[in-house]
């Protein structure tokens, strides 16, 4: 018997490191023992109970950890940063450009900056040590990098926008990984 | 004693709880013990920040254990007092007896 799997993935969205084991295990054991006595429908709604009024809590125990400001600093300073600082450039470059035609942005600027991205969050995903970590610091890169194109000058096309939202934490997520199996 | 190493409430009754569950204590018996013993629907979460704090202040000590099937294949996390902790327990133990010393109970007015 398992416990209902989106309360599961709440916790773990929420539980730092250091106590998303524990907590888990904890909940588990108590769920078993609850649904054996009362049955799997009292069982889980205890489950979903204790995980959403834990939820609060948990949360800012990950904040007093300085997990939070890992996946802060991933967010804002490796990605969202990078991006308005291209985007800035590329605003100044075009401004020196005379007779300039149009105002859209060259496909390689585009392509610089998905790549860029990609670097940036595969070294924040490179640095974290726990599967919990890698996820929060890849959902931190999807959010600093949506935040960083909804505040760049100029209209970033449907394609590059997703791309960009995805691949930052894809690239964090495959680093990790891929410095796990080593 | 400085401000902010005193037990508060809640603390006492963790280390309490801590103290009889002795090589037992993990986040879902100190839950269950607190619950058990004074009625109140305690969550995980409360249980852990308040474990936590107490082990930053040096009063409880954690050991980890080998994951097991009961728990999902999850890792067990035992706390135990340290010599800090049976200190601040008698301290605060003192202090509430002290301050107890001459009242009549139950209040008029109060239930229990």
């Amino acid at each position: 018997m398992k416990p209902p799997a989106w309360a599961q993935l709440v916790l773990w969205a929420v539980a730092g490191e250091n106590e998303a084991e524990f907590v888990a295990g904890d909940l588990h054991e108590e769920f078993l023992l609850l649904c054996a006595a009362e049955g799997r429908s009292t069982g889980s709604r205890w489950y979903v109970r204790q995980v959403l009024r834990s939820a609060a809590t948990l949360l800012g125990l990950r904040f007093r950890s300085g997990e939070a400001a890992h996946l802060v600093a991933a967010a804002l300073v490796a990605v969202a940063m990078p991006l308005l600082l291209l985007d800035r450039l590329w605003s100044f470059v075009y401004s020196n450009i005379p007779f300039k035609d149009g105002l859209q942005r060259a496909p390689g600027f585009w392509a610089a900056n998905v790549v860029c991205v990609c670097v940036c969050a595969a070294v924040c995903g490179s640095l974290a040590r726990t599967f919990v970590r890698a996820m929060g610091v890849a959902l931190a890169a999807a959010v600093g990098a949506g935040c960083a194109l909804w505040c760049s000058a100029a209209t970033a096309p449907l394609f590059y926008a997703g791309l960009v939202i995805l691949a930052a934490p894809a690239s964090s997520m495959a680093v990790f990984a891929w410095r796990r199996s080593r | 004693m400085p401000k902010g190493e005193g037990l508060g409430e809640f603390e006492y009754l963790i280390m309490l709880a801590v103290l009889r569950l002795g090589a037992n204590a993990y986040g879902m018996r100190v839950r269950q013990e607190i619950a058990t013993r004074t009625g109140r629907d305690v969550t995980i979460g409360a249980v852990y920040a308040t474990l936590e704090r107490l082990a930053d202040k040096g009063l409880l000590s954690a050991a980890m254990s080998d994951p097991t099937p009961e728990r999902g294949g999850r890792a067990k996390r035992s706390f135990t007092l340290t010599g800090a902790g049976m200190e601040a327990a008698n301290r605060a133990r003192q202090d509430l007896a002290n301050m107890l010393e001459g009242l009549e109970f139950p209040l008029p007015g109060g239930s229990q």
